[in-house]
């Protein structure tokens, strides 16, 4: 099988397509809080975005990478039977997602790619059970569990480190100042540092979007072994900095304009508890929602009383988006898997 | 709701603050004291013109404290979370809007009637409106340490000094209080020259700028309880 195979190329592209979107959006919208901050400018933030998230991807990103391809499908069951099979089921999985996320965008909902693609790749998985070439029953449904036990935890966690962290500066810095000033001029430094950290962060854990689907095609194809290939990485990688660097900076633009409020010291405790529960989750190979994950650590932020004005509708949004996007991608996927069988793919 | 910018993002969870909104307000309300400190100078001087041209720019300025009144009430839905409560806050956005309504009609009374007066009466005026117009500037003052509150996050410090602002608020309030007084007593004594009418007239203007004050301290004191009671 040559890496030019039709079928190839169109996942990779679409898998580049998530990988764009993914940067253009998700990535935008963690560095957007060190743009608010007037910690760093678009340019820098878009600099250490670029390095950091490619490093992240690169460095760190196999282990949610190998969970989104091989953790919630049986794929090794489905490539003995035509190894073809995995490669169109992939497709139509980003295919999915990539439309949900899109429609997602366009209405300003707080979905997340994790989310979607999760979703995506059960559908795949489910109409694989439908058609028989796989039991339901061999779904690890355990892992699927996990993860979506996770998505309940990772937001409650940041805002509970968030919390934590704010809590401490307020008590030994904040307090303690003549000039509030002068302290959030120091924390500019510190807010750097995390910007650097959220971009790694969210790089070892969201690049798996992008490229786990391409893996999972590209081993059941025999191009890639029980390891992820360091090119596919990198692909991913390059994908998320250039969306980031021809769309995600108007992203950017507008959220550091609009969150004037969260001062570096806030910025810093929002950030560093974000980045922290998405570098454990990716360290357990746990999918997750970055952004989500920032909105927990801002309330946390808030619920010290670190914040003028935090709107907590937006949980409610989170949650329905939560309902509504796993069943929506698994079944949008179902129909665009069972569509490519149907034309003889 | 966010018009058409395409993107899904953290903006949704951070809501606008009211506190710059509410720091905004008061100066409105510090605006229309000033500008009645000048119309009650030009009333003193007989320039009956500029004492209805300065109520028509009072009028104008009131106007804009109510849009930005409305605007903060209409932005704290209740799902909006606040480092103090919402209910206290606006419980002290109604006092301080009562300032510039206040110093509102003190202006137009200005306009109905011409001054005639002893100079002594003259005198008692301007001063009750510096003292008053003293009153609500150091109001302004106290409102505008909440930016420092908020950045600290309400460190102990900081609390006490916003607290020390109320108290003086407080007394500068009661030397209105008294300012009031002899002026309406001065008044009285004065029946046979001025008149039924010029006296209730003119205590009536005595009454609406000592009320002026009255808000500038009530404002503070729920202002006190907004800190507080966080």
């Amino acid at each position: 099988m040559s890496l030019f195979d039709p079928l190839v190329l169109l996942l990779v592209a679409a898998g580049l397509y998530m990988a764009w979107n993914i940067g253009a959006n998700d990535l935008a919208n963690a560095m957007g809080t060190s743009v608010g901050s007037g910690a760093l400018s678009i340019k820098q933030v878009i600099i250490i975005a670029g390095i950091f998230e490619f490093g992240g991807a690169v460095l760190f990103g196999k282990r949610v990478t190998s969970t989104i391809a091989k953790g919630i499908v049986p794929i090794d069951s489905i490539s003995a039977i035509d190894p073809h099979l995995v490669a169109i089921g992939m497709l139509a999985a980003i295919l999915a997602a990539g439309f949900w996320i899109t429609l997602a965008t366009f209405y300003n909902l707080p979905v997340s790619t994790t989310h979607s693609i999760v979703g995506a790749v059960l559908g795949f998985g489910l109409t694989a059970g439908y058609y028989g070439m796989i039991g339901y029953s061999e779904i690890k449904w355990d892992v699927l569990t996990k993860i979506v036990g996770s998505w309940l935890v990772s937001p409650l966690l940041g805002a509970v480190i968030a919390y934590i962290i704010f809590t401490l500066i307020r008590y030994f810095i904040l307090q303690k100042t003549d000039d509030p000033y002068i302290i959030e001029k120091k924390f500019v430094v510190l807010q750097t540092m995390t910007a650097c950290y959220i971009a790694f962060a969210h790089g070892s854990n969201d690049v798996a979007n992008a490229v786990g689907p391409i893996y999972a095609g590209l081993n059941s194809l025999d191009m890639a072994g029980v390891s992820v290939p360091l090119w596919v990485m990198v692909l991913g990688g390059i994908g998320m900095v250039v969306g980031l660097a021809t769309w995600g900076y108007r992203v950017i633009e507008t959220i550091g304009t609009r969150i004037t409020e969260l001062t570096p010291t806030r910025g810093f405790s929002a950030e560093f508890a974000t980045a922290s529960v998405v570098v454990l989750h990716s360290y357990s190979s746990l999918p997750i929602s970055t952004t989500h994950t920032l909105v927990g650590s801002v309330i946390g932020v808030g619920l010290a009383g670190g914040l003028a004005a935090v709107d907590l509708s937006v949980i409610g949004k989170i949650v329905v988006s939560w309902i509504v996007t796993v069943p929506v991608a698994a079944l949008t996927c179902a129909l665009i898997f069972a569509g490519l069988l149907g034309v003889g793919i | 709701m966010i018009k058409k910018e395409y993107i899904r993002s953290v903006l949704n969870v951070f809501a606008s603050s009211p506190f710059k909104p509410l720091v905004m307000h008061a100066n409105k309300g510090g605006d229309c004291v000033r500008k009645l400190n000048e119309s009650l100078q030009a009333y003193c001087n007989g320039d009956m013109e500029k004492v209805e041209a300065l109520n028509k720019e009072i009028d104008v300025i009131e106007h804009e404290a109510d849009v930005i009144k409305q605007t903060i009430r209409s932005e704290l839905s209740s799902s909006i979370m606040l480092p103090v409560h919402a209910n206290d806050l606006l419980n002290f956005l109604k006092p301080q809007d009562s300032i510039s309504d206040d110093a509102q009609e003190v202006a137009f009374w200005l306009t109905v009637r011409r001054l005639e007066a002893p100079d002594e009466i003259r005198v008692g005026f301007n001063d009750l409106m510096n003292k008053t117009l003293e009153t609500v500037e150091l109001y302004e003052d106290l409102v505008s340490t909440l930016g420092e509150l908020l950045e600290t996050s309400f460190s102990k410090r900081d609390v006490e000094d916003t607290l020390v602002l109320v108290t003086k608020v407080e007394e500068m309030e009661h030397q209105v209080d008294i300012i009031e007084k002899e002026l309406v007593k001065q008044i009285f004594r004065n029946e046979d020259a001025i008149g039924a009418l010029g006296v209730y007239h003119l205590a009536r203007l005595v009454r609406g700028i000592g009320d002026i004050a009255d808000k500038a301290e009530h404002a503070a004191d729920r202002l006190r309880t907004m800190v507080l009671r966080r």
